[in-house]
């Protein structure tokens, strides 16, 4: 019977993973200096509503 | 899963996840346009046309091309943990569904502000830019996946392979 040959993973799922690594820890540190503006995951949850808002209309009616 | 039935599936499965990338385009062409006009109605406008295009149009169109996914997969030689192109393009849809579903209620709430005030603001339209301009780009690569299906076996696939040929060995 002949040999299972050793699993190999595929090259190009190798460089896939790098590049989303890449982009998650870069996401990361983004979110983490502050310099994604007040944009994040937090945004969408319930209890976080504060940016999810418009800024208040001023119509010049008082 | 019977060739005709299989034939059907795989015509959902395609229907759903194509108007799903139409309907984004559709979504951001929205966003952009109220992005580059000054008038408030306008941009009120376009605020109610997005609460309806996500509603009505994104949001099943996303939970179809999944649901149609998975059935295409399980039914078919593929599987879902075999092809690290399946996994990928699985991962990613569902990533894309939760998001969709998590932004769906802050898109009703800024299209109720914008519509019940006189000030339409342009910060949340920003925040649509980014959430429709990913998910445009999740789309491609899945669609990319999808039709070049690039070679490679997860190591659970590989398992499979394995014991099947080791079965059918004489």
């Amino acid at each position: 019977m002949a040999e299972t040959p050793p699993y190999r993973t595929p090259r190009w799922v190798k460089i896939i993973g790098i590049i989303a690594l890449t982009a998650v820890l870069l996401l990361g540190i983004l979110m983490l200096a502050g310099l994604g503006g007040e944009h994040g995951p937090g945004r969408h949850l319930p209890s976080t509503g504060g940016s999810a808002t418009l800024p208040v209309a001023h119509n010049g009616q008082g | 899963m019977a060739p005709g039935l299989r034939k059907l599936a795989l015509t959902a499965h395609v229907t759903a996840s194509v108007g799903w990338l139409g309907a984004v385009v559709a979504y951001l062409a929205l966003v952009i346009a109220a992005l580059s006009s000054r008038d408030t109605s306008t941009v009120r406008a376009v605020w109610t046309a997005l609460e309806v295009t996500i509603r009505f149009a994104i949001v099943p169109l996303a939970v179809a091309a999944l649901l149609s996914g998975l059935v295409q997969s399980l039914g078919t030689e593929w599987g879902l943990f075999r092809h690290y192109w399946v996994l990928f393009k699985l991962m990613l849809t569902c990533i894309a569904t939760a998001i969709l579903l998590l932004h769906l209620p802050t898109v009703s709430s800024l299209a109720g502000v914008a519509s019940a005030t006189d000030h339409a603001g342009l910060t949340g339209l920003r925040g649509e830019l980014l959430h429709a301009g990913g998910g445009l780009l999740v789309l491609l690569i899945t669609t990319v996946l999808a039709v070049y299906k690039p070679r490679g076996l997860t190591p659970y696939g590989w398992r499979k392979v394995h014991e099947r040929r080791a079965l059918s060995a004489p």
